[in-house]
Order: structure tokens, then sequence, then C-alpha cells
């Protein structure tokens, strides 16, 4: 079942002429993992503010086209700093902001805080108080300040971005997990080398339109590479002038070694 | 030669919570070293330390033959160009243009001076087109670039960077190697830390890791990334270049893209690597 639907959505931001997206339509399943790739100004980001219905409804601007959503959204921001509360003086406490919020009864706020907690490995990290944390510590507190309310889809803008190897490892799989439950997820990422093992499907953008969707054998498309999207082993392969098809991944080298 | 940077047995906590431990590295002029490290190692207290934001417990940072303890953060701006991990925090003025020449320009430079390092710096990181921009009109990416060229603006000794890559495509990486690859070899010395293996092993040439707060490791980049196995130890994921060289025994396990590129077309045709 589809949670998010975008048909032939444009969308301007305030006093600009041209649109950030053209005429954009996608749709994310139920279960689904659905990735975002492009250059600077693809309009990954923007799609993401209007799936969460931030654009135009918050930050203003013009929407042509729809934007469609069957379930509530969460929408982890690719600035984490600004994305925390202010108002708790413990990790708990910040995760619990959002749940307590929605209104829900006092044990289901500590249930899902403690869930979220459990999930992003922040348990010993509960009594801590935001503003001592590190850059991927306080990415990793935003990612479960989200899951806490427990959204039917999740959206992501460069999740992965402050968080060290065993931090990204953790969230891919996670990402994963998510979808397993049925959640759907739409994510935005310059880390390309993940989108194989973490992706269903990924969605090219180019200058707000879609130029390509496909399985995440896309970002071994010569094209992608030529675009600087293609991933580091597809990119490599091709740059040594080695025949396509070019691998996608390090077990896809190994498997057509030369 | 006097190092640009000299870190001599520092520690530091936060209250009761220690951040580092009795660390102690270099960096000498012209030099490009990797700050590595799990979240949390302690990297971006070496960054506060060095900008004079904060005092070591013990030991000295030493910027050239200053003890930042004996400076506070104007002064040693003279010397370091820092980008913290959250950019967006440095950026305040309307203009990309007004924000970068605000370094050299508070550093008292003369107004001539200040235009030509503030174009230089626009030009390297290819900002020049959205120098009349408002720096939030921009995207995160394009606003941690304009913190990078204020940095670049200033022209310090030692170039201190906190996850200058983060949010940025392939195409806008290869852009920050390209402006510190020519301020390196303009003997400017880089300091950077990073997540972004596959962009560290395209910039710099010297590692030094900090687990827990404690000095790991302190070699040779291409050395340590080529060795996979070391690395996951020390909290680090082999960058896919370097997976697939030893993936393939690629001959001297090559790290940066180009050159594993060169070694798997001679595998190919079936000639030596030299």
């Amino acid at each position: 079942m589809k949670s998010l639907t975008l048909d032939r959505a444009s969308f301007w931001y305030a006093a600009t002429q041209s649109p950030a997206l053209r005429a954009v339509s996608l749709d994310v399943a139920q279960g689904e993992v659905v990735a975002l790739v492009g250059a600077l100004g693809a309009g990954a980001s923007t799609l993401l503010l209007v799936a969460a219905d931030l654009a135009p409804r918050v930050i203003g601007g013009r929407l042509e086209g729809s934007m469609t959503r069957r379930d509530r959204s969460g929408i982890v921001l690719p600035t984490p700093w600004t994305q925390i509360s202010g108002m708790a003086f413990t990790v708990w406490d910040e995760v619990a902001f959002g749940p307590a919020n929605l209104g829900w009864p006092t044990h289901e706020i500590a249930r899902q805080v403690n869930r979220a907690l459990e999930r992003l490995e922040l348990l010993p990290l509960a009594s801590r108080d935001p503003a001592t944390l590190s850059g991927g510590e306080l990415q990793r507190v935003i990612i479960a300040a989200i899951l806490a309310m427990d959204p039917g889809l999740v959206l992501f803008d460069e999740p992965a971005a402050e968080l060290d190897a065993a931090g990204a490892a953790m969230l891919w799989q996670l990402i994963r997990v998510l979808a397993r439950e049925g959640k759907a997820v739409l994510l935005a990422t310059s880390a390309v080398d993940a989108l194989p093992d973490v992706a269903d499907r990924v969605v090219w953008l180019e200058d707000g339109a879609v130029r390509a969707v496909g399985t995440p054998d896309l970002l071994a498309d010569g094209a992608a590479c030529d675009a600087g999207l293609g991933t580091s082993i597809a990119t490599v392969w091709r740059a040594g002038g080695l025949p396509a098809p070019y691998p996608l991944t390090v077990a896809h080298a190994v498997r057509g070694r030369p | 030669m006097i190092a640009a940077l000299r870190l001599e047995e520092v520690s530091f906590s936060y209250g009761s919570v220690p951040a580092l431990e009795r660390v102690s590295f270099s960096v000498a002029p012209g030099e490009r070293v990797a700050l590595l490290g799990r979240n949390g190692a302690g990297k971006s207290t070496v960054v506060r330390l060095i900008a004079g934001l904060q005092r070591p417990d013990e030991g000295t940072v030493w910027v050239g033959d200053w003890d930042t303890r004996d400076c506070v953060p104007e002064q040693l701006a003279w010397r370091v160009g820092s980008v913290f991990q959250h950019a967006d925090q440095q950026l305040f003025a309307r203009t990309v243009r007004d924000d970068v020449s605000f370094g050299p320009r508070a550093l008292g430079v003369g107004e001539r001076e200040v235009e030509r390092r503030t174009d230089r710096a626009l030009e390297d990181l290819d900002l020049t087109a959205h120098a009349g921009h408002h720096p939030y009109d921009l995207p995160p990416a394009l606003r941690k670039l304009t913190a990078l060229a204020g940095a670049l603006a200033s022209e310090p000794a030692l170039l201190v960077l906190d996850e200058p890559t983060i949010g940025l495509d392939r195409t806008l990486r290869a852009r920050v190697t390209r402006a510190l690859l020519d301020r390196s070899a303009g003997s400017v010395a880089l300091l950077v830390i990073t997540h972004d293996l596959t962009f560290a092993a395209e910039t710099l040439e010297r590692g030094v890791v900090l687990d827990r707060g404690s000095l790991a490791c302190d070699e040779s980049l291409a050395a340590l990334l080529g060795d996979v196995t070391r690395l996951e130890p020390l909290g680090l994921a082999p960058p896919p270049v370097a997976a697939l060289s030893a993936a393939l025994d690629l001959p001297g396990r090559p790290v940066r893209a180009a050159d594993a590129a060169a070694a798997l077309a001679r595998v190919a045709r079936g000639k030596p690597v030299p």
C-alpha cells in the first residue's frame, strides 16, 4: 500500500522564478526504502520537505500538482543541531519531547522512548545533557526522537553524515528493519556506496526532475558514474577502462575480477 | 623547522567526563594530516583546543611557537583557520562575500589584500557565482563551503577542518580536495577531522587516530587504509577503493581511485604493475 504519492509535483521557493522540483511523480510503498540521489541542487532535500508537508505549509513557496500521504511522517533534517528541542536537559527527555507533544499516555511515551534509545544504541547516554554530545551522538539522538513518534513514513536527509563507521552501519541496518516492520522510508543521501544494501529503488534527480528510476544497479550505470553518482567501485572500474557492466560493490567486483 | 601544530601530552575533561588523555602529535608546514576515530573519541575537542576555545587541563598545545594557553582566539586566528563541525554557526554576514572577507578584514590587512584573498578563496571553491547570495539561501553543502572559504581567505599557516565534506557529493568533495592540495603546496599545514575515508585517501597523507581520548595510531594514511584488518578495531571502516584493492589483491594496495583504476587496467591487460 502506498504511503506517499507525489503526482506531477512542482515546487517554487518563495521569491524564486524557477522551480526547485519539476513535475515529480513518485510513490513510496509501506515496507519500501527509496533513495534519492543527485548533484547539488537536484531537488532531493526539497522533495523531502514537500513529503514532510513542511513545504509549502510551513516554509512558504508554491506547490503545483499534489502530495498525498497515508501515514504520519517524521523527518530527520541534515543539520541535527537545528532539530534539537532546546527544552530538555537529558537525552531521554529530548527523545520524549515529540511523543509527549502527541499527547500519548505516559507509559506509551516511556515504551517508545526506551525502544528508540535501544535501537540507536543510546541507552548509555540517556542521562547525558544533549548539549555535551558529539555530532554523531547528537545525530543518533535526533533519529531516535523521530522514531519514538512511530511515524509510518520516515524521511531522512543525509542521515549518516555525522556518524562514524559503526554508527553508519547500524543506521543502514536499522533502515532495513524499519522497512520490514512496514514503514515507508524515503532518504536523500550522498553516501551512494551504502545504497546497494539499503535501497529497494533509487531515484536519480537532476535539476528538480526525475532523470531515472531503478534498482540500485542504476548506480553502476555509465551515465551515473559520469555524473558523480556511481558507486566508488563502479566508478573505478569505468575509470580503469574495463568493460561494462560495471560492478556495483566489492563483492560484485570479486565475482567479475579482470 | 618549527611545527605548525604540536600537542604535548594534552589532557582535557568536560567536568567529570574525560575527553583527551596525554595526546601528543605534531603537524609540519605543508603536511596533510587526517584526525580519525569513533564518534566521541575526542577529535572535535582537539579542534576547540587549537582554536583557543578551550584550555588543556594538562600539557600544551603549540601553534607555531605560541602556547595557546597564552593566547585568546582572536590572536590564534592569525595562524589558525578553523571550520567547525556545525559550520552554519560560523556564518553571520548578509552575503557570501561579506562572510568570506570577514576573516582577513578582522586581521587588519589592507582592503586591496582583503579583496584579493576573498576572490581567491571564492574561486578556489567555485563560489564566485554565489558571492552575492545570503548564506542561508544556499543549501547546507554550499554553506559548508562558504565557511571553508572564510577559513581559506584568512590565509593561515594551519587549517583545522572538522568534517568539511558532510553532505557534499563527489563533485563537491573533489572541489574541496583540489583547494586543499593547492593550499598545502603553498606550505599550509592541514589537520582534517573526517569520517569520510574516501575523501581522506584522496586528500591527506598521514593518519592520526584517537580512540577513547588516547592516541591509538600515527602513520602514513595509505599504509593504514591499505591494511583493512587494522581498521575495524580502531572504529574505522575501509573505504570502498581500499576494500577493492584488498579483495582483488591489487599490487601496491592502492587506496586512491585513480591509482586503483590504473592498477585494474594493468591487471586487465596482463601487464605488471610498476
